[in-house]
């Protein structure tokens, strides 16, 4: 891309950027949550829902209510929104977006690859895959035995394939094996992602490298966090990191060292971005986990890029956004069915 | 022959055109204030226009019992405005949410039996009344009744569906097995080894375990996929089973609907045969991944043909069956189309109802609801009646009553139209509500607006065309067609009163500038004598003061000039609008520029000046007369002594020039200048005295901009540091006190007094904390700006008057000449022939161009030319409308938001 693209930008994808401003103000607001958080049954939220722009997206739901019912509508009207702007959505902007579902397919393909390992039906897992990362070969996924199996038969055509040159083995895929393919998966698709936004320059890379460096930061710690006390070596552990983020190569390297939180938690520390968070963890009986700081920090930044125009970060943005939201609404949705009122406030306030 | 008409500007002519238009507005003007004339200063008659109705805030006490009765009955009238009470409790916390449920649920019913009527193409009959919401007993009943049709229609459609998708694949396996057997003929006869395989055995659908059983290695899996799907389907196919699989297929010929989606589309019937069992259970994988529909094969002859016959009995009784449940559901559903209509109409309305009762709030005694509504005050009696025949209807022994309650909150603003005024209140609304009880210059603009569009759109056969079109929309008004009519033509239809008059006083205009398609028409005899201009009529001694023609001159020049000087050749002004000679003269433009300009500052000044008059009326309502002293009346002066001066500059040099004296005429420009220059040579002017004149002009507006600048927040400043001295303070809390006295009067006679001192209390109050200097300053300054500037710019303004004339005429001519004019010179065996597409295209311009586009740019500029300039003298418009809870505001059209 050449300098100054701003020009050009709304020519293809003007529109596309208007629509994504206008979905967001569409986003709950403070007082929806305040009123949210006061409702007594399901109803009550379907009620308070219909008043924003949800509309009434549960009204042909025949009782009873339940939260996945919300859940899956939500996530339905997300989807076609989603597809609304994949279809309508020009080059580069369209390998934007298929990068963007990546990170669902691969989540779809584990899921399902579970599944096939703990025999349940396709069809019953099928329901529970998020609707952004379906594709049609998905479902043939529990034919392979091995990746590379997987790799030749079913993901060779699909977005997926790219990632897939570091996780060629022949090993046969049971649960600790689908988790390392996942995190292996994972790390070359940010790295993938995160070129392709650096590449494209401009707006874009300033807003999403940050963005994608945070991610990959945040599976670095969370795959160390995961990892203790598991057979996971050390140098195993390394080569899930992706390399992409702000830790690397030293902080990833003290990272794979690191044998408990705390140790963590000093590896953090060299770093003023994440010090802060870690600060703000509270310890095991109440205040906010290591989730919970890190969706946070995600949120602000998301938000942030909608203060920039001319990129493409803000559908990113949105999508990030808008999925908190609905885990705020399950939360709360969940908290008011299951009568544990106590926690209803640790959603995640969108600002 | 050509005239040249002379020199002089104020001939004749323009007397008699220029000055009519003029009378003519500022009589319509008149004749329109004089009915409201006594309006304004008392109560206004119902449905007045002049001022919006005064409204009162009433407590409605509802007993529990009968409130849902008493708000039916007031929603079928549509009286009042109900005031949220429960601003700050959140929707799903309300009280009768129950019932709203309950509605929404009664509608999604509804909005499901009204998509299975639409998808079974039953008519849906629409009443011509629309009937009241349903009494509380009937609700549960209707509920009942509704759930019991749901239940029944979603089992009778679950049937359907479940008989035509067993249907469809029926269907579907005849397809296959036709089409596989061609598959296998081919195959018996280049590869006869298949014969050696003893039959498979196909009990169930899906059965693979068959070749297990028999050990063999050779297995089929036959089936049909979609068409988009066939490509990638081989290619995973080839690379899962690394080859180990033969695949045939072919396009079926008929498309068949896909049981999923209910689309129609083309299937590929396959043939898949593979080797060794795992390779089978990847194909059957595959199959599912790509969503095939796959049946059994069966491997002899005899059994396909038994297969064969088997399934083409079971379809032809799954078609039997499913016809008789097509038919039931048809009927449930016919009988169910005749009550939708209704109980679409009923439900919403009951919505309505319940919506309304969530803003009111709960007495301490839980019961009776207590709702607070504006209500204008003519109706009360109405509102009353309306609770008694909700109370009696519901049988309830306490009656529902109301109660009148002052408040200080400005009310919202009714202003009651009819289909006539309509439309020009829309036009005012587009601009801005009108605060309450504020002048509403739709009044005044049922007149002035025609006028003015119909002064830039002056052509009297436009004008008819214009008035012939509304005038059909007007009387076929109840069309249902027009009615309904979409977008464009609903713009038309709702501004036809518009039209009406817009193209009526088109067809006036058209008159006075005597333009008809750009002609002039010759209706009493020209004015001027052109055989007089010639010597031999006149007596030796005048001819030799004057330039008369004779026959050289008649020969030799190209233009010749009239002089209206000479005796005998102007006899006298045309009885109405311009002279039709002028339509000969070269010189035409020049004069009608003359005239049209001199017409449109008039008009301008004077619609100005009427504006800042109204603005007097509002201040006296208000009980602000300072503001008149201190804002209106140095406004007025202001705009008098400056351009109402030159309104009569231009009239008094109409009156005392005429064609002798023309020559000696001075120029209005440069007097105009003059009057601010002071130049030291002296001139002649219009009048004598005229320099003194001006000069007192001049003193009162140099006096008036300091007055309007400094007036009112000195005053303000006045009354509010005077309030300790007995003089000021009275006359300043009076105005106060008469305000609030009027909304205070419906308290009881005894509270009067009590009320009254607390009121001004709290008006003094108000008055301190609110009272900054600087800020009133600021703003007084900042209008006073704008006022002194504006008068300037908006008198400028009034000029597109005359700009869209002058464009309109110029246009109208050139489409007569390079039209019309080229086929009238076509001589006469081939003219005849031209002539048809010339006025063809010569009627589709004119309607498209002058009529359409010309208009809407007339029409355009008349609205800048109200809003702008003539409302900002005096027009507030920072009301907020008053919305009645009205069931006929619901939308009758069930259709559109409902299905």
């Amino acid at each position: 891309m050449f300098e100054g693209a701003e020009f050009y930008f709304n020519v293809d994808h003007g529109y596309l950027e208007g629509l994504v401003r206008g979905c967001k103000a569409s986003l709950l607001t403070q007082q929806d949550y305040i009123n949210l958080v006061q409702c007594e049954t399901l109803e009550d939220v379907k009620i308070h829902l219909q008043t924003t722009d949800y509309g009434n997206f549960l009204a042909n739901q025949t009782n009873p209510l339940t939260v996945s019912k919300i859940d899956t509508e939500m996530r339905k009207k997300l989807c076609r929104e989603f597809e609304y702007f994949r279809n309508h959505s020009l080059e580069p902007l369209s390998t934007f977006f298929t990068y963007m579902t990546c990170g669902y397919m691969i989540d779809n393909v584990i899921l399902l690859m579970n599944g096939a390992l703990q025999k349940k039906s396709v069809k019953e897992i099928l329901v529970k895959c998020h609707p952004l990362g379906r594709f049609t070969e998905m479902e043939a996924v529990n034919i392979a035995e091995t990746p590379s199996d997987l790799f030749n038969a079913v993901l060779v055509e699909t977005p997926l394939a790219p990632f897939f040159q570091d996780c060629m083995s022949e090993n046969t895929l049971d649960e600790l094996n689908i988790e390392l393919l996942r995190n292996k998966l994972y790390k070359s698709y940010l790295e993938a992602f995160y070129k392709f936004c650096k590449n494209h320059g401009d707006v874009t890379a300033e807003i999403m490298c940050p963005i994608l460096e945070f991610e990959a930061d945040r599976r670095a710690f969370i795959i160390t966090l995961n990892s203790f006390g598991t057979e996971l070596s050390k140098d195993d552990r390394e080569t899930l990191y992706p390399t992409c983020g702000k830790l690397y190569p030293e902080g990833l390297r003290l990272l794979a060292q690191a044998e408990d939180f705390e140790q963590m938690k000093r590896v953090a520390d060299h770093y003023g971005v994440y010090k802060p968070l870690f600060e703000a963890v509270g310890d095991g009986s109440g205040g906010k986990t290591l989730e919970d700081v890190f969706y946070e920090r995600e949120v602000q930044m998301n938000v942030l890029a909608f203060n920039r125009q001319f990129h493409y970060g803000v559908f990113y943005a949105y999508t990030k956004l808008k999925e908190q939201e609905m885990r705020n609404i399950v939360w709360i949705a969940e908290c008011i069915s299951q009568r544990h009122r106590t926690k209803i406030n640790s959603y995640i306030p969108i600002l | 022959m050509r005239a040249h008409a002379g020199g002089g500007t104020g001939t004749g002519c323009s007397r008699g055109g220029g000055v009519r238009p003029l009378t003519a507005r500022t009589g319509a003007a008149r004749s329109r204030r004089r009915p409201s004339g006594p309006a304004g200063a008392g109560w206004p008659a119902m449905g007045s226009l002049f001022r919006s109705e005064t409204m009162c805030l009433a407590q409605l006490f509802l007993q529990s019992g009968t409130a849902y009765e008493c708000l039916s009955a007031l929603g079928e009238k549509g009286l009042v405005q109900f005031r949220d009470l429960n601003q700050n409790v959140s929707s799903f916390q309300r009280k009768f949410v129950g019932e709203v449920k309950r509605c929404e649920e009664l509608e999604r019913i509804l909005a499901y039996l009204v998509q299975e009527i639409n998808r079974a193409d039953i008519p849906l009959p629409e009443g011509e009344t629309s009937p009241s919401a349903p009494p509380l007993k009937q609700v549960l009943e209707m509920q009942e009744q509704l759930q019991k049709l749901e239940v029944e229609l979603r089992e009778v459609t679950k049937n359907k569906e479940k008989l035509r998708k067993n249907l469809l694949e029926l269907i579907e396996y005849t397809h296959m097995l036709r089409v596989t057997k061609t598959f296998v003929k081919r195959n018996v006869e280049f590869e006869p080894t298949y014969e050696e395989f003893p039959p498979l055995e196909n009990d169930s659908l899906l059965d693979y375990s068959c070749m297990q059983r028999l050990g063999a290695k050779l297995g089929f899996v036959s089936g049909l996929i979609n068409q988009g799907k066939v490509e990638a389907f081989e290619k995973m196919l080839w690379r899962a089973c690394k080859g180990y699989t033969i695949v045939t297929y072919a396009e079926l010929d008929e498309p068949l609907e896909d049981p999923e989606t209910g689309e129609v589309i083309k299937w590929y019937v396959f043939l898949i045969s593979f080797w060794g069992e795992q390779i089978g259970h990847k194909v059957k994988k595959i199959c599912d991944c790509y969503h095939c529909h796959v049946y059994p094969y069966p491997n002899t002859a005899e059994e396909r043909k038994g297969i064969q016959e088997g399934l083409n009995t079971r379809i032809q009784d799954l078609y039997t069956v499913l016809h008789k449940t097509e038919d039931y559901l048809r009927q449930v559903l016919c009988k169910a189309a005749e009550s939708v209509y209704s109980h679409v109409i009923q439900v919403k309305k009951m919505k309505a109802i319940y919506h309304m009762l969530n803003m009111c709030s709960f007495d301490v005694t839980n019961k009776c609801l207590i709702a607070e509504v504006w209500c204008p005050e003519a109706d009360l009696h109405d509102l009353r009646r309306a609770l008694e025949q909700g109370s009696r209807e519901s049988g309830a022994t306490i009656p529902s009553f109301m109660n009148t309650i002052p408040t200080k909150e400005t009310p919202p603003t009714l202003i009651r139209t009819n289909k006539f005024t309509e439309g020009f209140q829309n036009i005012v609304d587009a601009y801005g509500v009108g605060s309450y009880r504020e002048v509403n210059p739709a009044l005044f603009t049922i007149i002035t607006f025609p006028f003015l569009f119909a002064v830039m759109f002056g052509d009297f056969g436009h004008g008819f065309v214009m008035f012939l079109f509304a005038l059909l929309l007007v009387l076929n008004e109840n069309h249902p067609r027009l009615n309904q009519s979409q977008e464009i033509m609903r713009m038309f239809f709702n501004g036809r009163y518009i039209l009406l008059l817009m193209g009526l006083f088109s067809v006036y205009t058209g008159l006075i500038y005597n333009d008809c398609f750009s002609k002039s028409v010759n209706l009493f005899g020209s004015g001027w004598n052109v055989s007089a201009m010639f010597s031999s009529s006149h007596a030796p001694a005048e001819r030799r003061k004057m330039v008369l023609w004779n026959d050289t001159i008649v020969r030799h020049s190209r233009v010749l000039q009239l002089d209206p000087s000479v005796p005998g050749v102007f006899q006298g002004p045309y009885p109405l609008g311009i002279d039709p000679i002028w339509n000969l003269a070269t010189n035409r433009l020049t004069f009608l520029n003359s005239f049209k300009m001199k017409m449109s500052v008039i008009l301008g000044i004077i619609h100005m000046t009427f504006g800042v008059i109204l603005g007097i009326f509002n201040h006296l309502h208000f009980r602000k007369k300072f503001n008149i002293y201190l804002v209106s009346v140095p406004e007025l002066l202001f705009m008098l002594c400056i351009f109402g001066y030159l309104v009569f500059m231009i009239v008094c040099k109409w009156l005392v020039y005429s064609a002798e004296t023309s020559r000696v005429a001075p120029s209005i420009l440069i007097e105009f200048i003059n009057m601010f220059l002071f130049p030291a040579s002296e001139t002649n002017g219009l009048y004598s005295g005229q320099e003194h004149v001006q000069r007192l002009l001049l003193v009162v507006t140099a006096l008036s901009v300091p007055v309007l600048f400094l007036g009112k927040p000195l005053f303000l400043l006045w009354l509010h540091n005077g309030r300790s001295c007995f003089g000021v303070s009275r006359s300043g809390y009076t105005l106060i006190r008469k305000d609030s006295e009027e909304e205070v009067s419906l308290l009881g006679s005894q509270d009067i007094e009590e009320g009254n001192n607390q009121m001004e209390d709290g008006c003094r109050e108000m008055t301190c904390e609110e009272f900054n200097f600087g800020e009133i300053l600021m703003t007084q300054v900042i209008h006073s700006i704008e006022y002194c500037l504006g008068c300037i710019s908006n008198t400028a303004s009034y000029l597109r008057l005359w700009a869209l004339s002058l464009a309109h005429a110029q246009l109208s001519d050139v489409l007569w000449t390079m039209l019309v004019r080229v086929g009238l010179r076509v001589d006469t065996t081939y003219g005849v022939l031209l002539l048809l597409p010339v006025i063809a295209l010569f009627a589709v311009l004119t309607i498209f161009i002058l009529l359409i586009m010309e208009g809407l740019s007339a029409f355009l500029h008349a609205i800048r030319l109200h809003w702008v300039e003539f409302q900002n003298k005096f027009y507030v418009g920072a009301g907020t409308k008053f919305v009645p809870f009205s069931f006929r505001l619901l939308s009758s059209k069930f259709s559109d938001d409902v299905a």
